[in-house]
């Protein structure tokens, strides 16, 4: 029984990793109905950046802010540079190719000035060690990652839905060209929103990286359990991405604890019911588009 | 396959010969029974990954390679020889076309390096009807070495069986008599946990659970060691590679197990390439393998140093299996005198390698077609300020049984 707890715990650990990912890939796509297929490259990337300040000035937070500040901006000028020169419905393939493109070339670029060593990252020293829960040590930092977690999705949700930014952003989400009718920089938003999801991309790498470390080939891997999370919750929506990554975290740490052997297959398995009963995720902006 | 050369003297030979007669008679001799055999060079196809999780291991193999070949002037039985690397990205069907470049298309005399068992096994039947030399050096699956062994696959590295099975043995008598295990689900986890189980079991040792962890990636290892934890078993053994070695070992640390349940791998989990991004979560970390950084033999002193200054990082075990890889090929250039064209000769040859290798004696085995080689138990320790693997003991000569008889 004791275990059951602190498996659930080890769940919501991993899914919070996941929602802040997943918000940030499903804020890019509400607004600008673009897959991002390089972030998992902007979590890498932000990991490493993380790694080097903290290396640099023995300082966490300050990683945790300036990393996504940085990886933002790159996202930004991606943005502003090229992306916006292929939305729109019928380039969906070139968005995907670009964007795939960009993660392999991210990939490389990481890989060639970090070196393809493993790297971890220590947990500040506030939040280094366990605590005594039920009967076992449970480590303080994946503590930390479930409030980190629960606070980025707090400040999303009242900054979406009280706020006037949000209000602009719930606006582009129904209609983005009446929107730029009423007198809205629409380019802007949308090079902001790309900014701001990659940075979501980054913080998440920061915050996974005592965690699960740095090494090539880290990036895939999250983007794949990201895109799943976002097939299961629905694209395009908040909700859908945090009930999306509680469902996935989930299936992940509980198929580990009594399915090892099948613990990827299950993730799988879940993607592919949803799939399969409710194509556009389960609380997705269905039907929309 | 042999290039037809034309007819007559090209430029640079012409140069060469010029050159030769004005720096002495007696050189021509000499020379002219170098270059009679081959002119050619020899070449290698090195096949290993070089991106994804195992990049590291492709990289030190490569740079084992060539620097042995650097250090004999790379040439060897009066040839010149060449390196062709190619990346199996660790996918035996990518493996499998590049192998048929080096061989088809790049005429290559050799094949080596394969990092994974997987891809071992998926270039077996092509070696074995190619009638090509694959010097494997390090995918470990046993079976290569038994119920799938042919004549045209030689390892310079380890079997799966070899490390493992002494530990067992050790690890009862020195550690705990009841262990949990855990590792990768794939053939060479398996191997590792078997050949462990059997010395220890056959001594009486009680196996209190097993855990079979999903490969490649095993994402967040904290419900893996949260079932430990759960147990709480006074011995825990493991194997684990690259980025998850750093992983499990990282979190078995978070967790605070490092302190209270001793982890007993094989080596590959605590080694340099690991070691440094585990940091403290591995101290005390008992491991078995044919190599350590801290081997006190002149060869390996040397190969060391040599080592890191060459590449400006410590070696690990994977740069000496390119080293000894290099060398084994460079031995057979030699006892053949350069002439690659007969294979079954080559292998009459294979046979008889032995020499010393930084790991200590080496003596590839004609039965199993791989090393017979000491197996060191290691702990890791702070030395000068970094960890390593200091051998606390040399458990003597293991060769692989070449059945399953012993796991």
């Amino acid at each position: 029984m004791e275990t059951l707890v602190i498996q659930t715990l080890n769940g919501l650990v991993f899914s919070m990793l996941l929602f802040v990912m997943a918000a940030g890939l499903s804020l890019i796509f509400g607004q600008m109905d673009v897959i991002n297929l390089a972030h998992g490259a902007f979590y890498l990337l932000g990991g490493y950046i993380g790694f080097t300040m903290i290396r640099q000035y023995e300082n966490y937070w300050l990683a945790l802010i300036i990393a996504p500040v940085i990886v933002g901006t790159i996202g930004f000028i991606i943005e502003y540079a090229i992306l916006r020169r292929i939305y729109g419905r019928h380039h969906h393939l070139n968005q995907v190719l670009f964007t795939f493109g960009l993660a392999l070339v991210a990939a490389d670029l990481i890989r060639w000035n970090w070196g393809s060593y493993v790297i971890t990252v220590a947990a500040p020293p506030q939040l280094q060690g366990q605590v005594p829960f039920l009967g076992i040590q449970f480590p303080v930092y994946r503590l930390a990652v479930i409030t980190f977690g629960l606070t980025i999705g707090a400040i999303l949700w009242i900054g979406i839905e009280r706020t006037r930014i949000g209000m602009i952003l719930r606006a582009g989400v129904s209609d983005a060209k009446l929107l730029s009718g009423f007198g809205v920089n629409i380019q802007l938003v949308f090079s902001g929103v790309f900014a701001m999801g990659t940075a979501l991309a980054a913080l998440a790498g920061v915050i996974g990286a005592p965690i699960h470390s740095l090494y090539p080939g880290l990036d895939f891997e999250i983007l794949i359990l990201t895109l799943a999370v976002v097939v299961v919750g629905g694209l395009g929506t908040l909700k859908g991405a945090f009930l999306g990554s509680l469902l996935i975290g989930m299936a992940d740490t509980f198929g580990k604890t009594f399915l090892p052997e099948f613990a990827l297959f299950l993730i799988f398995a879940v993607m592919a019911s949803v799939l399969i009963l409710r194509p556009s995720g389960l609380w997705g902006l269905r039907g929309q588009r | 396959m042999t290039k037809e050369k034309p007819a007559g003297f090209n430029r640079r030979e012409l140069l060469q010969a010029t050159a030769t007669v004005a720096a002495g008679y007696t050189a021509v001799p000499l020379l002219a029974a170098c270059s009679s055999s081959d002119a050619r060079p020899a070449k290698i196809g090195v096949l290993l990954p070089y991106s994804g999780i195992y990049a590291v291991l492709g990289e030190s193999i490569t740079e084992g390679i060539r620097m042995y070949l650097d250090e004999i002037g790379n040439q060897s039985g009066g040839r010149r020889i060449e390196i062709i690397t190619e990346d199996s990205q660790m996918m035996p069907d990518v493996a499998q076309q590049k192998a048929r470049k080096l061989v088809e298309q790049d005429e290559v005399d050799f094949v080596a390096g394969i990092v994974s068992t997987g891809v071992l096994y998926g270039l077996r039947d092509y070696f074995d009807s190619a009638k090509k030399l694959l010097i494997c050096a390090n995918a470990g699956g046993n079976k290569i070495s038994r119920e799938l062994r042919t004549p045209y696959i030689w390892r310079t590295s380890f079997s799966n069986w070899q490390p493992n099975w002494p530990l067992g043995d050790w690890a009862y008598k020195n550690v705990a008599q009841k262990v949990f295990m855990s590792a990768p689900d794939y053939g060479a986890g398996h191997n590792m946990v078997d050949a462990f189980a059997n010395s220890f079991q056959a001594l009486g040792g009680q196996i209190l659970g097993m855990q079979f962890t999903p490969f490649p990636t095993m994402g967040d290892p904290a419900p893996f060691i949260t079932e430990i934890q759960g147990l709480d078993p006074p011995m825990v053994f493991c194997f684990y590679s690259g980025a998850s070695a750093v992983a499990f070992v990282q979190s078995y640390g978070e967790f605070g197990l490092t302190d209270n349940i001793p982890l007993v791998c094989a080596g590959f989990t605590v080694e340099e390439d690991v070691l440094p991004a585990q940091g403290t979560a591995a101290l005390g970390a008992l491991s078995s393998l044919h190599w350590s950084l801290l081997i006190d033999n002149p060869i390996n002193k040397r190969f060391t140093s040599a080592y890191k200054n060459r590449t400006g990082k410590d070696a690990n075990v994977f740069a000496v299996q390119g080293y000894d890889t290099g060398r084994v090929i460079a031995e057979l250039l030699i006892a053949v005198q350069g002439d690659t064209s007969d294979v079954s000769r080559m292998i009459d040859y294979l046979a008889g390698i032995s020499f010393d290798s930084p790991r200590g004696p080496f003596n590839l085995d004609s039965q199993s077609q791989n090393p017979s080689q000491h197996i060191y138990v290691r702990r890791v320790d702070e030395v000068d300020g970094a960890l390593h693997n200091v051998v606390i003991e040399d458990l003597g000569a293991f060769t692989d049984p070449g059945d399953n008889s012993l796991g």
